[in-house]
């Protein structure tokens, strides 16, 4: 897999929620070497469930929100630029 | 009239031609289909050159084409070699050179993974693999340049043409079908050989035994290198019944997955109890309808006491059944849970612990056709009720390890009978013993070889991987409850003097261990110490270690 920038997104705070997810992601849960960009599908070859749980405890610290069983599911952690979106609604929802 | 493995798609197809066969992410393939694309295959890959007994290695992820190469392998009398599409590299190549395979079937995005296989292999002078089905005919270039392989010939899916029959081969029943691996001690993975008999008399059995109909639906769970992928798919197939693999995304999120359950009528379930512990904590079971689920079958590890509980009262509809057995011999006991069970952990005798294995709910009873012997260390029978090693005789035992001498003379051992005959059993390695209901009860493992939430691993493997790991002096691996019911996997390592203060250095190993174990068996932390603790006779003291990795002071990194 090779790196691309990061399709701008619609405010300047995605983006930079965008490229938290992506640098937490990079730093604990790949091997050393494998990157992946926004959109590349989170959950069919790149984490197992350890790394996803990982992930899912990071978004609950990071943006003090408290995913529930509901909330993890397929449709809020397929990607990066998926889950920046989850996490978005979960603040606004949550403020 | 033979009962080969590929005659099961021939007969399912004649059946119910129009029924799904496999379902996958909303896709699916009729029987119908399924039969004539598997068939195309099949005489592609004779043109190619395969040939009766000839390995062909199948390296995809988990989706509808699986059972299109399965089928496909099977028909052409070669044998069908599945890989762990989360294999790292070296154990691709291990498998790939082990069982020589010449051709592969795989998929544009596991070419990196290959490429990175065959580079390794060619680094060792061999180069087995000549086919390559499923690739562009480019699909390798780019990624071998530079690496001394000769890029196999390669060949896209899109080329494959329908056939309504397959290859007019002649298979025995005793030919081989299928090999399949898991974690070996060495780092070489374990190569199980079973035939078509093997195989069958297993699929014909457990179809049977769970009375699989064709309006079943049966969930796919496991990758398709390991042995429940034998029930899921070949089963279903008996009873011409519907298999619906769920993918990797949907299996990681329990409220996902019994969404899926539900949409997809799901009513029978095999899998580790890991999977099932899931589904009962994070499954939102109470807004889910699973009435479709009419038994749930489970294997690998003990399921532990309160969650088995707690899911019994959540599908009150389904029947519980837990299956024991390795992958050498598909399944060889099994115990339906009694509606009425006693199961919920006030019983002594189901007592569980993790750690030794626990006795948890019994094992069961032998599987028709097959002989149970608990002996000791002499291979003399023990008395009912005192513990032993259990050997398994019967029609499901593999034929044996592929190309390997002393673990066959070790595993598969010759017991006289009457009339100068020899009965061979299969030595399990599982301490059991015979309860007075006439069940066996497990009581643990004579070696290190442990189970990691329900995957199959040698202790002594991640070892060694640990110690091919540049700086790693020292090594040890343990296992630790994972506080959900199943094991982790701890590391204790002693590194070079160059690494010692390197904070960053416990981390430098998990990501070395990522491309050389797969992912279940790298160890969730590895602690840096100064020197493993030692026993006084000097052997690595690994109660010192666990210890140790318990206490909340280590200051380890993970």
């Amino acid at each position: 897999m090779t790196t691309t920038a990061s399709t701008a997104a619609s405010a300047p705070e995605r983006a930079t929620l965008e490229e938290r997810l992506l640098a937490f992601i990079h730093t604990e849960l790949l091997a050393p070497g494998e990157t992946i960009t926004r959109d590349d599908d989170l959950l069919s070859d790149l984490l197992d469930s350890v790394a996803v749980l990982r992930l899912a405890t990071y978004v609950d610290e990071e943006f003090g929100l408290t995913t529930k069983p509901q909330d993890f599911v397929v449709e809020n952690f397929q990607s990066v630029a998926v889950l920046a979106g989850y996490v978005e609604r979960a603040r606004a929802a949550s403020a | 009239m033979s009962r080969l493995m590929h005659h099961l798609l021939d007969e399912a197809a004649a059946r119910r031609p129009d029924g799904d066969a496999v379902r996958c992410g909303g896709d699916a393939l009729t029987w119908g289909a399924l039969a004539t694309r598997a068939h195309g295959l099949a005489h592609r890959l004779r043109a190619l050159g395969v040939r009766r007994h000839d390995r062909v290695a199948v390296f995809l992820a988990k989706g509808l084409d699986v059972s299109v190469a399965f089928y496909g392998v099977l028909a052409t009398g070669g044998v069908l070699v599945p890989i762990d599409p989360k294999s790292p590299p070296q154990q691709i190549a291990r498998i790939l050179d082990a069982v020589d395979a010449r051709h592969v079937v795989t998929e544009p995005r596991r070419a990196g993974a290959l490429a990175a296989a065959l580079a390794l292999l060619a680094e060792a002078g061999r180069q087995p693999v000549e086919q390559v089905v499923g690739l562009d005919a480019d699909g390798l270039d780019g990624l071998v340049d530079g690496l001394g392989v000769t890029p196999p010939a390669c060949l896209p899916w899109s080329v494959l043409e329908h056939a309504s029959s397959a290859p007019d081969v002649r298979v025995l029943e005793d030919d081989a079908s299928y090999v399949l691996h898991t974690s070996g001690s060495t780092g070489m993975p374990k190569l199980i050989r079973h035939t078509h008999a093997t195989a069958r008399a297993f699929v014909d059995w457990a179809a049977d035994e769970y009375r699989l109909t064709a309006d079943d639906r049966l969930s796919n769970h496991s990758s398709h290198h390991t042995c429940f992928a034998t029930f899921d798919y070949y089963a279903a197939a008996r009873a011409a019944a519907t298999t619906v693999i769920l993918t990797p995304a949907v299996m990681m999120m329990p409220g996902s997955l019994s969404a899926l359950l539900e949409s997809e009528g799901v009513s029978v379930w095999y899998s580790v109890p890991t999977a099932l512990v899931q589904l009962s904590l994070r499954g939102l079971l109470d807004e889910r309808d699973l009435g479709a689920l009419r038994w749930v079958l489970f294997a690998g590890e003990t399921f532990p006491p309160k969650h088995l509980q707690r899911l019994r009262a959540q599908l009150p509809a389904a029947r519980f059944s837990h299956v024991y057995g390795s992958t050498e011999v598909n399944v060889c006991t099994y115990f339906h849970v009694p509606s009425q069970s006693t199961a919920g952990g006030s019983d002594p005798e189901h007592e569980v612990d993790p750690e030794s294995g626990g006795a948890g709910l019994p094992i069961g009873r032998p599987c028709a056709n097959a002989e149970a012997l608990v002996v000791d260390d002499e291979l003399e029978p023990v008395p009912d009720g005192t513990v032993g090693e259990l050997l398994i005789r019967g029609a499901t035992v593999m034929s044996g390890y592929w190309d390997d001498d002393a673990k066959n003379a070790h595993a598969l051992v010759r017991i006289p009978a009457p009339g100068g005959f020899e009965r061979t059993f299969f030595r399990t390695g599982d301490r059991v013993r015979w309860l007075p209901s006439g069940d066996l009860a497990f009581g643990g493992r004579a070696d290190l070889q442990v189970k990691v939430r329900g995957h199959r691993v040698e202790l002594e493997e991640v070892e060694a991987a640990l110690l091919r790991v540049d700086g790693v002096d020292e090594a040890v691996v343990v296992t630790l409850p994972d506080g959900e019911g199943s094991l982790a996997l701890h590391a204790a390592v002693v590194v070079a003097e160059r690494l010692q203060a390197d904070p960053a250095a416990a981390d430098g190993i998990v990501g070395a261990l990522r491309t050389l174990l797969p992912p279940h068996a790298v160890p969730a932390r590895v602690a840096v110490r100064d020197a493993l603790p030692r026993t006084p006779t000097g052997k690595v003291d690994r109660r010192a270690v666990r210890r140790d990795a318990t206490s909340p002071d280590t200051g380890e990194t993970t």
